[in-house]
């Protein structure tokens, strides 16, 4: 089997470039199974070609030695990556709109050059899955960006459209039910309406406003072509959605889902994922009484899929830190190979993205060579490759900690920057 | 929902607080600041430990907070007192505890935290950190907002936490006292409270309170500083006219002169570090001493000047960008104040999250790794330290608890494993020799608001 596809790679390695060829040798590397085995990796033309146990010399001019190292898929984050510099500078802020709401793509205003991208690439990630913030009724769309140095990025998308339901100071969560099921409606009956925009209902603000933009966004998830993605936590108010999409036929991802664990059966009857943080366990509001460590254990033994983000400390800043969050589920007693899944494969499955967050021959080259176990908190980030590319690890934050740390003698400001 | 989440979740992060450690004269010196009193009279500590246990914990890897990391060693406690810690202790009667494979540390001490003043719901009616109304509030005690049925308490005791100091927030230049407490489930907030622990004040540097008081002022740093200065110089004054006046009261000024003499510890919220050294003029000028700088994002641009004035920096690992004076974010920033002036720093791991407290042992973790990359030798033992001993010198209560010392109190935690992995989990907390938290048999106090709400724990 080995030795058939090297011999079917034999023309493809002669008809490449060799600088782009990369053999990752010896790394103890995450296999989609949700196993860890001692693999050697070959990369070609921005794609992994072949993952086996030994592969000999194949004229790769770049050999990456990761001998007792760990090697995984680019982690998949969920976050304002580029589009948030500092998060209390709205100037600096392209997350959120008051014009468009459900038709709102704020991946179009990505910066590649933002230091939080650069800090996470550094750290392990390789593609985030942006997430709107629009003031109304819906957030907007959901778009996955791989996160290389440059000015191209590979992206997926519109992946969803994002909405909440629940707690909230204004209208009765039964009015949003009634308001959510009459807009469908309304959308479906005026499929084909010329109007550049609607007023959903008349006298009421902006978060009812509707340009043809959302309208069309809508009307995706109307037709099944992508999900509808609700931020809920109360676990009534997760078995009304449930019963929502289900009346409506719209696909669903649930998102947050603090207190999913009382209801997951049902979840994982519908066939629904839940987008969370393990480490969300306080109750810190009234739909979240009942936050547990223990939402991720009980949602997987229910057999929900899963994936995770960080939702502590500054959001999209420490992104990255989704790894904490998986080591955690694994200390609550997830298994291992599932908490992994959680930040690489599993969001690209749940989402539907092609290429990306496993470690197989025909994926893409998001690779992650690590010193220690990639779950630890000790562990470093040695290699990040993204679409076949080595990339440049180096950030503000490092250095800024070599300006203050090595020997001075001029004050800093005459320091070079390197 | 999602901006709304995602305002509280940024302004849980804005307020912070501040805090100090510093020696203090216990007798004040011809003024009535009643600071005597409060300590020891009608605002004193109630707290009555729950019965202590005798108890030998045997051969386990035992980390003292003072530095050191020992493998197979003992630890006796019992009359809620550490008695000893050593290998092959001898001890008559005592319960032992098989520790092989454990690890032992002293209890954890957050020294920045807003449990009990933003209480779990964050609901506006229990929103009780910040007493926005005037940039100076000295006069506004934290522990008169602390919410004793807060549910986040037990969260943090399961991370291993035996005490925290719970300051007011940072929207003002000073917030008020802030107040340590035993992670004791009581009814009243003097049950909880720190035995003879010093007050504290919050002072905030910065953007909140500019930005805050931006139409009444202070909106500038140039005008926080001036306010700084006046009301220190209000505090001279009064204190000037006890001499005349002894039995005048002014609760404003009590507590800043409470801070000139010595009693009180300054507790400042700094991010940067040029405002940092500013705030270190101003305590030159009206001769009290700055404890601790918290947050510091950039406290290790000045990690030098910090160890020569012995003050301490409470920061995150990690935590960076939410704001601008927040964006110079070196990972390695704990490592290089703890590093400073030959070790001589002052480093403290804190949370100022309800979340975060409840992994400070993982927060140190990080922190030692960015150390070590940055070429730093640090010890496990001493990075220990950063979440034991330097909290608890910050807060002026190392005397009593923050290491593993005969005769302290017998604040502990027995680990699953060791307490710099993500995989390890506080199995026991003592809390003066009291078993406060037992993972095992799912021993932890319940507040009265948990009551009623949890029907999935008997699933």
């Amino acid at each position: 089997m080995k030795l058939f596809r090297l011999l079917l790679l034999v023309p493809l390695i002669l008809f490449s470039d060799a600088d782009d060829m990369y053999l990752i040798k010896g790394g103890m590397t995450f296999l989609p199974d949700g196993s860890v085995a001692k693999k050697d990796i070959l990369v070609d033309e921005g794609q992994i070609i072949l993952v086996a146990d030994t592969i000999g010399d194949v004229g790769a001019e770049n050999i990456i030695n990761a001998e007792g190292k760990y090697v995984t898929p680019g982690l998949i984050v969920f976050s304002s990556l580029g589009l948030l510099e500092i998060g209390a500078l709205p100037q600096t802020n392209d997350t959120s709109s008051d014009i468009y709401n459900a038709g709102f793509d704020p991946s179009k205003a990505y910066n590649p050059f933002s230091q939080a991208v650069r800090l996470n690439r550094a750290k392990g990630v390789s593609s985030t899955v942006h997430v709107p913030r629009a003031s109304g009724y819906f957030s907007g769309l959901l778009t996955h960006t791989k996160i290389n140095d440059g000015y191209k990025q590979k992206k997926q998308g519109p992946l969803g459209l994002v909405t909440s339901y629940g707690e909230s100071y204004g209208d009765s969560r039964a009015a949003q039910l009634h308001f959510m099921e009459d807009l469908f409606d309304f959308v479906r009956s005026a499929n084909n309406s010329d109007a550049d925009e609607v007023q959903f209902i008349e006298g009421t603000n902006n978060e009812y406003k509707f340009t043809k933009r959302d309208l069309k966004a809508i009307n995706k998830v109307l037709d099944n072509e992508m999900p509808l993605v609700v931020l809920v936590s109360k676990a009534t108010d997760i078995l009304n959605v449930l019963k929502f999409a289900d009346n409506q036929q719209v696909d669903l991802i649930l998102w947050g889902a603090s207190e999913a664990h009382m209801v997951a059966d049902e979840i994982a009857r519908a066939g629904v994922p839940v987008i969370l943080d393990p480490l969300d366990n306080i109750p810190g509001s009234f739909d979240s009484l009942n936050a547990t460590y223990e939402n991720v254990i009980r949602l997987n033994e229910a057999g929900v899929e899963m994936a995770f983000y960080y939702a502590q400390g500054a959001g999209a800043h420490n992104a990255y830190l989704a790894t904490q969050s998986a080591g955690n589920a694994v200390a609550m007693g997830l298994d291992y190979g599932t908490a992994m899944k959680a930040i690489t494969s599993n969001p690209a499955d749940i989402f539907g993205l092609v290429g990306v967050g496993s470690i197989a021959p025909g994926f893409d080259a998001d690779l992650v060579v690590w010193d220690g176990d990639p779950l630890e908190l000790m562990s470093n980030v040695e290699n990040v490759l993204i679409d076949g590319v080595d990339q440049d690890l180096s950030n503000r934050y490092e250095e800024l900690t070599e300006r203050y740390t090595k020997e001075k003698e001029l004050p800093n400001s005459y320091r070079s920057r390197e | 929902m999602i901006r709304k989440l995602l305002v509280i979740l940024v302004a849980l992060v804005l307020y912070g607080c501040s805090e100090e450690d510093s020696m203090f004269s216990s007798e004040a010196e011809g003024s009535v600041t009643n600071y005597e009193e409060n300590l020891h009279g009608t605002y004193a500590s109630t707290y009555v430990p729950l019965d202590s246990k005798n108890i030998v914990i045997r051969n386990a890897t035992v980390f003292d907070g003072d530095g050191n990391k020992f493998q197979n060693y003992d630890v006796h406690f019992s009359n809620g007192e550490i008695q000893a810690i050593g290998s092959g202790l001898i001890v008559d009667g005592a319960e032992e505890i098989d520790g092989t494979d454990k690890f032992v540390t002293p209890g954890i001490i957050d020294n920045h935290s807003h449990m009990g003043v933003y209480p779990a719901p964050g609901v506006r009616t229990s929103s009780d950190g910040n007493e926005a109304t005037n940039p100076v509030t000295a006069e506004v005690w934290a522990e008169h907002s602390v919410w004793s049925q807060d549910p986040q308490y037990k969260l943090a005791l399961a991370g291993g936490i035996t005490t925290f100091h719970v300051l007011p927030g940072s929207a003002n230049l000073f917030g008020g006292r802030g107040v340590t407490l035993k992670n004791v489930s009581a009814n009243t907030v003097p049950d909880m409270k720190f035995p003879s622990a010093p007050h504290s004040l919050k002072m905030a540097c910065g953007e909140n309170p500019k930005r805050v008081y931006s139409s009444s002022g202070p909106s500038t740093r140039m005008g926080n500083v001036a306010g700084y200065r006046d009301a220190w110089i209000g505090a001279e004054e009064y204190k000037k006219s006890l001499e005349k006046d002894p039995s005048q009261r002014n609760l404003r000024n009590e507590t800043l002169v409470g801070v000139l003499d010595g009693e009180i510890l300054v507790h400042n919220h700094c991010y940067r570090a040029d405002e940092m050294a500013t705030m270190i003029n101003i305590s030159e000028e009206f001769g009290y001493k700055v404890s601790t700088f918290h947050h510091g994002v950039e406290a290790y641009k000045i990690a030098d000047l910090l160890a020569d004035e012995g003050i301490c920096a409470a920061l995150w690992a990690d935590w960076w960008g939410f704001k601008h004076e927040a964006y110079d974010m070196s990972i390695a920033n704990i490592a290089i104040v703890d590093q400073a002036r030959g070790g001589t720093g002052c480093a403290i791991v804190h949370s100022d999250s309800a979340s975060g407290i409840q992994r400070l042992n993982q927060e140190a973790a990080k922190a030692l790794a960015a150390g070590r990359r940055a070429g730093f030798d640090i010890s496990e033992g001493r990075a220990m330290t950063w979440i034991t001993k330097n909290p608890a010198k910050s807060l002026g209560i190392l005397d009593q608890t923050g290491t593993l010392e005969q005769g302290k109190d017998a604040d502990l935690v027995i680990w699953d494993g060791n307490p710099f992995s993500v995989y390890t989990k506080a199995e026991q907390v003592y809390i003066d020799g009291a078993l406060a938290f037992d993972k095992a048999s799912n021993f932890m106090p319940h507040t009265d608001f948990d009551l009623g709400i949890k029907e999935w724990e008997d699933k």
